[in-house]
């Protein structure tokens, strides 16, 4: 029995899924719990960005068997000599489920296992497979500064700085979520202890700029970083007051601003460049898997 | 080869067309000749020579044009794309499918370069037919094939631009040099220049050196295989001052003749026609310059001159009255003389109201043989120095003496300019016709919308189109300029197998007579610098941006090189 093509769209809504538990406790880092802003700062050269990208590009049926194809990329931009330059990115083209190769036409997607049965399962092994792309191009960044659009997953010898941009746990006891909605563009909250996943960070909520001001709700253009409790944690908590600001996307050319950072924005169109034709692609699987 | 670039695949790829994609450190200009080489297996391997016709610069990856602020910053990453557009010139073997997207491309150099351009297929027989007509970007010689230039597949060259930036007459002069001294044309010590001088005195120093003549340039003389040196044959002749037989020039004191002409070649040759350059307006005044143009002519048969012989004037309406010689006949000693003896053929005796004689007339109403009178009697003052009765005429010559006449024209008024180009175009034409030289000849005539308007008709826009319809046949090649093509006669232009712009006017640009220049040709056909013109020969079908060489002869007194040698001084003194 042959692969056949058995759906190209997927059902969407795995993006909301809240990033994991509940956090337990609050432990701030610093006192007195008030706005904070800094001196700017020299920015750190070089400066990565790294960010990855999946797509799911068909769902396959073998039998009672499901597989699900799809394309994840990795890439970085790197900060250097006052200029921004695209890293050479990484594509993969992976078969979640599948035990062998599969080609089709040109292209050939790679097995990767599954855990677990179900279309969330495949779902989830093709996040897995971006996240071991993500990993694979930060093990090539070497010195400098990374930043990660997302949370601190990574291990890394160098200084690390993540970046979240929805909030779905609440990190902050009610009293102290006050000062969220009275952030002024270019502060921050004083820093303060979580614990995830055995990692000990050190995370702070900042406010970026928003034009035009004050006809947005007050989370907007909240962004929350993190960063290992054992790296420079309090040079990083400053320096993301000259970096973040500057890089934030403006809400006219960018739905996501200002929280998707420029480079980041650049980046992610061009890994979707690299994965190719959406339509292409698509075209491909019918015409090679279809119509069984 | 070297190779700058792909052929790109996210535009249109055509066999006559395609976008190149430049890749790293590649650098593809304006006017640069690429090759790229396609492979189909049922037709094997497929040469595409082409010329770059448009190249653009754009950042990838920018959404928004403000984007190039961030960019600039470095807050985005952006990619350069570096396209050029290239127009095909030639497809070799002759197979037209388009090559593949991401074909190398490749810059044309050495035996590329001369496929691209045609210039291998330039040879006859006898051997090669590529004239040096200027330099291309590249720093490579630009050939023109001479085959359309003297004649043999066609002929005529059209000079256009805006006056004042050396483009026409430069240019033309230049072209000259390479025809006389480049060797090509085999028959080139027998050909014969006649230029005309129309402004200025720029045309009197072509056979001086010019002191401005840099090494450079002289390099790109050796480049193009001329030597760095002035014309060596000239003669130059400028018309007499109003008052006497000194030439009227002011700059050059030397070795410049005086010409005009007298009555009996003024009959003899039938150059009447030629004082009517708007004959056409009244067909009866035409009918009448031809009839009289004919009297005169057998009028003047057998006479020697310098003066013209009647034996009907009556006596005492002579205003010489001793000049009476043994056969009773009155002699003519200037144009005046002659206006007043045509005004009584024509109108009688000046007392009363008498008659004229009927077989002048040809029965011709009143009023038409005043208005031919009242035309006659104006054109005296601009051209009696020029037609005399007192002395031997001694009109311009171009295929006797010297190699290259220029011909003054640049004192005389605009009747008199007329006068001189008809009647030597004329003159000229005419015994080319008759076999009596067999060189080549070569007439320069700048501002042609004069002499060969579009609108208007006239004797000397006659024989331009017999010489531009005939002329390379018979071995006569117009080399016409103008400011603009436009306004002079279409099949003039027309039949020039070569053409050449300069700088033009915004609005001359989009005229129909350059719309075989390609859009990007006619947008820089504004902005040209000097020394710079676009060429176009029926071969190639794209034109040529080409570069010529700064003139090796003076174009105004300053620049001569002056030879204070002992030798100079001795020969200027003995």
């Amino acid at each position: 029995m042959a692969w056949r093509l058995y759906a190209l769209e997927l059902p969407q809504a795995q993006d909301l899924l809240p990033e994991g538990p509940e956090p337990e406790g609050f432990w701030p880092l610093e006192e007195p719990w008030a706005a904070r802003r800094a001196e700017a700062l020299p920015w750190p050269e070089p400066l990565y960005f790294l960010d990855g990208k999946e797509r799911a590009e068909g769902l396959l049926a073998e039998g009672r068997r499901l597989a699900l194809l799809g394309c994840v990329a990795a890439g970085a931009v790197v900060y250097e000599g006052g200029r921004m330059r695209l890293l050479p990115p990484r594509v993969r083209r992976v078969g979640v489920g599948l035990s062998e190769p599969l080609r089709v036409g040109e292209l050939r997607y790679e097995p990767f296992p599954a855990e677990g049965e179900g279309v969330y399962a495949l779902q989830e092994g093709l996040r897995r497979a971006r996240a071991n792309l993500e990993a694979e191009v930060a093990q090539e960044l070497s010195g400098g500064l990374l930043v990660v659009d997302g949370p601190v997953r990574l291990k890394r010898v160098g200084p690390i700085l993540g970046y979240i941009k929805t909030h779905w746990a609440r990190y902050l006891p009610p009293e102290k979520e006050a000062l969220l909605a009275a952030l002024a563009p270019g502060e921050r909250t004083p820093l303060f202890r979580i614990r995830r996943k055995g990692l000990e960070l050190a995370s702070w909520y900042l406010r970026l700029p928003l034009p035009p001001e004050g006809v947005r709700p007050p989370e907007a253009g909240l962004l929350r970083l993190e960063t290992p409790l054992d790296g420079p944690y309090g040079w990083l908590a400053a320096l993301s007051l000259s970096l973040f600001p500057a890089l934030a996307s403006h809400p006219v050319k960018d739905p996501r601003a200002p929280q998707n950072l420029t480079p980041v924005g650049g980046l992610e169109r061009e890994l979707g460049r690299r994965m190719g034709s959406r339509e292409v692609v698509a075209r491909l699987l019918a015409r090679y898997l279809g119509g069984g | 080869m070297e190779r700058v670039g792909v052929v790109l695949g996210s535009r249109e790829a055509t066999p006559l067309a395609f976008w190149v994609g430049v890749e790293g450190e590649g650098l593809l200009r304006l006017d640069d000749l690429v090759v790229v080489e396609g492979f189909h297996p049922k037709v094997g391997r497929v040469r595409y020579f082409g010329m770059v016709d448009h190249v653009a610069k754009v950042h990838e990856g920018e959404t928004y044009d403000t984007d190039t602020f961030l960019a600039v910053e470095g807050h985005i990453p952006v990619s350069l794309a570096y396209v050029a557009h290239v127009s095909v010139t030639r497809i070799l073997p002759e197979e037209f499918f388009p090559p593949d997207p991401g074909s190398p491309v490749y810059l044309a150099k050495g035996e590329d370069l001369e496929l691209a351009l045609y210039y291998e297929g330039m040879r006859n027989q006898k051997g090669t037919t590529k004239l040096p007509a200027g330099l291309l970007k590249n720093g490579e010689v630009a050939y023109l094939n001479l085959e359309f230039l003297n004649g043999v597949k066609g002929g005529h060259v059209n000079i256009s631009g805006i006056s004042g930036v050396a483009a026409k007459t430069s240019y033309a002069t230049f072209l000259l040099k390479s025809l006389l001294e480049s060797g090509v044309l085999e028959d080139a010590h027998q050909a014969k220049v006649l230029l005309f001088n129309v402004k200025g005195e720029d045309l009197f120093f072509l056979d001086k050196p010019n002191a401005r003549l840099t090494e450079e340039a002289k390099a790109e003389y050796e480049a193009l295989g001329l030597p760095p040196t002035p014309f060596r044959s000239v003669a130059f002749l400028a018309p007499p001052k109003k008052d006497g037989y000194v030439p009227d020039v002011d700059t050059r004191l030397e070795g410049v003749r005086a010409y005009h002409y007298d009555l009996v070649q003024f009959c003899q040759r039938g150059l009447l026609p030629f004082l009517f350059a708007d004959r056409g307006f009244m067909t009866n005044l035409g009918f009448l310059v031809q009839h009289l143009t004919e009297k005169l002519r057998r009028l003047a048969e057998g006479q020697k001159g310098p003066h013209l012989l009647v034996d009907d004037w009556p006596r005492e309406e002579l205003p010489e009255a001793k000049a009476f010689d043994a056969l009773g006949k009155v002699p003519l000693r200037s144009f005046a003389d002659l206006v007043r003896y045509l005004e009584y053929k024509l109108l009688g005796p000046e007392t009363g109201e008498g008659e004229g004689d009927r077989s002048w007339t040809a029965r011709q109403a009143r009023g038409t043989l005043e208005a031919f009178v009242r035309r006659l009697r104006a054109s005296v003052e601009n051209v009696a120095h020029l037609i005399r009765g007192d002395r031997p005429g001694n009109p311009p010559d171009p295929l006797k003496g010297e190699q290259v006449h220029v011909v003054d024209l640049a004192k005389l008024s605009p009747q008199a300019q007329m006068f001189v180009v008809g009647s030597l175009l004329k003159d000229v034409f005419e015994r080319k016709e008759r076999g009596q030289y067999r060189g080549r000849v070569f007439i320069v005539l700048d501002e042609l919308n004069k002499y060969a308007p579009r609108d208007e008709e006239g004797p000397i826009k006659d024989v331009l189109l017999d010489i531009a319809e005939r002329g390379r046949s018979l071995g006569v090649i117009l080399i016409g300029a103008e400011q603009t093509a436009s306004e002079v006669e279409r099949r003039v232009v027309g039949n020039a197998a070569i053409r050449v712009v300069g700088r033009l006017d915004a609005a001359e640009a989009e005229r129909p007579e350059y719309r075989y220049l390609p859009t990007t040709f006619r947008q820089r056909a504004l902005i040209l610098p000097q020394g710079w013109v676009i060429l176009h020969q029926p071969e190639i079908p794209v034109p040529l941006l080409v570069r010529f060489p700064f003139p090796a002869w003076a174009t105004k007194r300053e620049e001569v090189l002056e030879d204070n040698s002992a030798e100079a001084l001795r020969r200027e003194l003995f």
